[in-house]
């Protein structure tokens, strides 16, 4: 190890006292552990809420509802009111200039764009 | 943040087993301490990083935030930071693993010889946490640090505890925790938060740092690596805020008013200006001057002793051609000029005088004399002399002279057309000349006006070249799209409701009849030619390349734009706008300034913060902050109206996301709108809105029957999972 990288002590020793089971043991080298852990969809998934009685709070049931407001149109480019859709592309726009940019707006730029509004049309 | 290298505290020995640590294990930050202190004595980015180091090529681990110049040894590439949370819940207890690891090694826990970490401990999590992470999270503590036994409590009520316990809210009232993912709205009753009337919306400061980078990376793609999450945050921190009233805000801005003016905040971005280039000296410049002068002279010269060469080598082949004639005309006997000519190639005396006249002529153009027309002489005979046949009419002829005739006439008209071809092309250039005088007449009396016209011309032509294109392409790319798209299915982008142009149309009946119809007997589409000249038809691929003509259009434009690239200094070329469009970047014909590496801060400054008050602007379909204090309250039917206002008196809003200016009072404003006309309402921030959750934790622990909410190995294994899940501790202790 670098002398600046041993002093910094930036790197997690492999053997730590006050553990029980090191990490080395526990994890062993070379397997894929990222597939191991559930994550929260499967957690809750496995909760089986449905089972449980309406009225106790969990997880799911004191997620908020949408919202009553209805959503307003901003313009995915300045942030303004936007009161029209682009009908190629789908994002809204402002004003006339605005509507000249998103047009001339390269593909990546324009699903970065629906992608900031949760709107992007993902093909897998 | 506090210092980026955290030292590692001395004196964990001195506190007995008894005294527990308190953990605050945020969504963005992880805060480790003992009970009873007024400050966590670590802090840092709950995030682990596994790079693989360079040099060894081991895989290490990294928790919280380095120096970055150090990660020049590491290979960064094929990992990221990772954090044991997904949205709000631990999740990923091997990182989590790390984290606490780091945690208890900067406390001291290293120095200990106890071989586990033998104090209780009190850690945060979220309310109604599914009982999967929290299992999974006692077991990692039970069994990997040996911890004696647990509590697990929520963030947002110890906040609140203790800022009751500073008297800046009652015993009833709302915990607002604005989180990293998420925020949560936590009714508290007597002292306790109540579950079942709690709301979660799942927007927090990770949204709106996020949403800052995007838009800023979008809107500046030239400088989308300077702007990195760290920089985003940064900026949040700084200049964002939330707007009272988001409508008018924008108004200010959209009418760039000079209170928009004053709003926007700019950050520059390191420049450098690039070097004056230092004007060529006068002794420079001669110095060039002389290098080119030799240089052409040298070519000068050479070209001269070619031409030279080429002169002697003539001259000695016209003399040798001269002396053979003479030979040929002073020979007397005929056997006396075949064998000369033999002797010399030629076969005959024609052919000698022919080479001769040839040769002489290509001896006056290289030195320079106008060459006499010989050839012209031929052409200008009359036709009558080189075509007798011609005009001698049919009968008078034998038919070997009528096939010699018909062969004369066709070369006759040949030449003729020839002859006419060329006057034409010499009349339209006479043409084109004037015009171009015209024209230059036209510029140099009034350069103004015919640079406008130039332009409009160029702008219109342009345009209808554009229009073209795009409805061809437009065509085509519906056709063939929905051609591979659909496989077989011929109606391709009629389903759609999409309106087809005349070539659309036409294709469309063309499949349709010459394909699919006869329904009776058999399908006799090959048999003909004249079928397979649908293909031709339908085909639009091979619209333009079988244009071999040129299309006028673009042949005008050609022209246009070549005058306006002489005369326009401020043209730039429809290739190259293109060429720039498609890369978004500003055209370039002036130098860099510093304002092309400005990053304005404008609207953006109140329009990422909004997206906690809604959320739609990000695309989720919740309530905004303002709102889940309502959906608390109506969450509690059972609560009598004047309770509900005894605690609209107290809302303490917490968390990290809350040190926005201008919070309060736009939350003041969307809670009033849901409550009854004047009930009371009153909004406080937290003192400490970062700290106040540790900091209760602490005092939680501190308090002597602390011990009475804890739970323990044993006491996890002989209950279960079910006791598990009910498990909640109670916040107020009183001693």
């Amino acid at each position: 190890m670098e002398a600046d990288v041993v002093r910094s002590e930036m790197v997690l020793p492999p053997v730590m006292p006050f553990k029980r089971v090191q990490m080395g043991d526990k994890y062993q080298k070379g397997q894929s552990r990222g597939r191991y852990w559930k994550h929260l969809k499967q957690l809750l998934q496995a909760e089986n809420f449905i089972s449980l009685p309406l009225d106790e709070p969990n997880y799911l049931n004191i997620e908020s509802p949408p919202s009553m407001y209805p959503s307003k149109k901003y313009c995915d480019i300045t942030g303004f009111e936007a009161p029209y859709v682009d009908p190629r592309t789908k994002l809204r726009y402002a004003d006339p200039e605005v509507f000249k940019r998103v047009r001339n707006l390269p593909n990546e730029h324009v699903q970065r764009y629906l992608a900031l509004r949760n709107a992007a049309v993902i093909i897998r | 943040m506090g210092e980026i290298r955290i030292a590692r505290q001395t004196d964990y020995d001195l506190f007995s087993p008894t005294t527990p640590i308190v953990i605050d294990n945020g969504g963005s930050t992880f805060r480790i301490g003992w009970a009873g202190e007024s400050d966590p004595r670590i802090m840092f980015r709950n995030v682990a990083f596994r790079p693989r180091h360079r040099s060894t090529g081991e895989t290490v681990t990294v928790v919280g935030e380095h120096d970055p110049a150090l990660f020049k040894y590491f290979d960064c590439t094929r990992s990221s930071w990772r954090s044991p949370f997904d949205n709000n819940v631990v999740y990923q207890f091997e990182i989590m693993e790390y984290v606490l690891d780091y945690g208890f090694d900067r406390l001291g826990a290293s120095s200990s010889m106890a071989g586990k970490v033998d104090h209780p401990i009190l850690m945060t999590e979220c309310i109604c946490n599914p009982v999967y992470s929290r299992a999974k999270m006692a077991e990692l503590l039970f069994e990997t640090y040996g911890v004696p036994s647990v509590a697990f409590g929520v963030d947002a009520a110890f906040s609140y505890k203790y800022n009751q316990n500073l008297g800046i809210c009652a015993e009833d009232g709302f915990a607002l925790s604005i989180g990293f993912m998420t925020t949560h709205s936590i009714p508290i009753l007597k002292g306790e938060p109540l579950p079942e009337g709690s709301c979660r919306t799942n927007v927090g400061g990770y949204h709106v740092t996020n949403y800052l980078k995007e838009v800023l990376s979008l809107k500046y793609p030239y400088h989308a690596p300077s702007i990195t999450w760290e920089k985003a945050e940064e900026l949040k921190r700084e200049h964002c805020y939330v707007a009272p009233d988001y409508p008018s805000e924008l108004q200010i801005f959209k009418k760039e008013t000079k209170e928009a003016e004053e709003k926007k905040w700019v950050w520059q971005l390191p420049w450098v200006p690039p070097p004056q280039e230092e004007l060529p000296s006068e002794e420079e410049l001669a110095r060039k001057a002389a290098i080119k002068e030799k240089q052409g002279q040298r070519l000068r010269e050479m070209a001269a002793a070619k031409r030279s060469q080429k002169i002697t080598d003539l001259e000695n082949e016209l003399h040798v051609l001269e002396t053979l004639l003479s030979q040929l005309d002073e020979a007397e006997l005929p056997e006396v000029a075949s064998s000369i000519l033999a002797r010399s190639g030629y076969l005959s005396r024609q052919e000698i005088e022919s080479a001769h006249s040839r040769v002489s002529q290509s001896l006056r153009k290289a030195r320079g004399e106008p060459a006499v027309t010989v050839e012209e002489n031929t052409d200008t005979a009359t036709s009558a002399d080189k075509y007798p046949l011609v005009s001698i009419p049919d009968e008078m002829l034998t038919p070997d002279q009528l096939k010699e005739k018909k062969r004369q006439i066709f070369l006759k008209t040949t030449s003729e057309g020839r002859l006419r071809a060329k006057q034409k092309r010499a009349e339209e250039e006479m043409m084109r000349e004037r015009q171009n005088q015209l024209e230059e007449g036209r510029r140099l009396e009034n350069p103004e006006l015919y640079l406008e016209e130039l332009r409009a011309k160029y702008k219109e032509l342009s345009e209808k070249i554009d229009q073209r294109k795009r409805l061809k392409t437009n065509g085509n790319g519906n056709g063939n799209g929905n051609g591979t798209g659909n496989g077989n299915n011929v109606s391709g982008g009629t389903g759609r409701g999409e309106r087809l142009n005349a070539a659309q149309r036409e294709r469309m009946r063309l499949l349709t009849t010459a394909l699919f119809d006869k329904g009776k007997g058999e399908d006799t589409f090959g048999l003909k030619d004249e079928d397979w000249q649908l293909y031709k038809l339908m085909s639009k691929d091979t619209d333009d390349d079988d244009d071999d003509v040129v299309d006028p259009d673009e042949a005008e434009l050609e022209r246009v734009a070549a005058k306006l690239q002489e005369f326009d200094p401020s043209f730039v070329g429809r290739a190259e706008a293109e060429l720039m469009q498609s890369t978004q970047e500003p055209p370039r014909p002036r130098a860099l300034t510093a304002e092309d590496y400005q990053v304005v801060l404008g609207v953006e400054r109140f329009r990422c913060p909004e997206v906690l008050f809604q959320p739609g602007m990000i695309g989720e379909y919740q309530a905004g902050i303002d709102e889940i204090v309502s959906h608390s309250l109506r969450r509690l039917p059972n609560l009598d109206s004047s309770i509900k206002d005894r605690m609209c008196q107290s809302i303490i809003v917490t968390g990290g996301g809350s040190l926005l200016p201008g919070l309060e009072q736009r939350l003041e404003t969307g809670i009033r709108a849901t409550r009854p006309y004047l009930s009371p309402l009153k909004i406080v921030r937290a003192v400490d809105s970062v700290m106040d959750a540790w900091r209760g934790a602490s005092v939680y622990a501190a308090s002597e029957l602390f011990s009475t909410q804890t739970f323990s190995l044993e006491d996890y294994n002989e209950k279960g999972e079910d006791w598990l899940k009910r498990y909640n501790i109670v916040y107020s202790l009183y001693d």
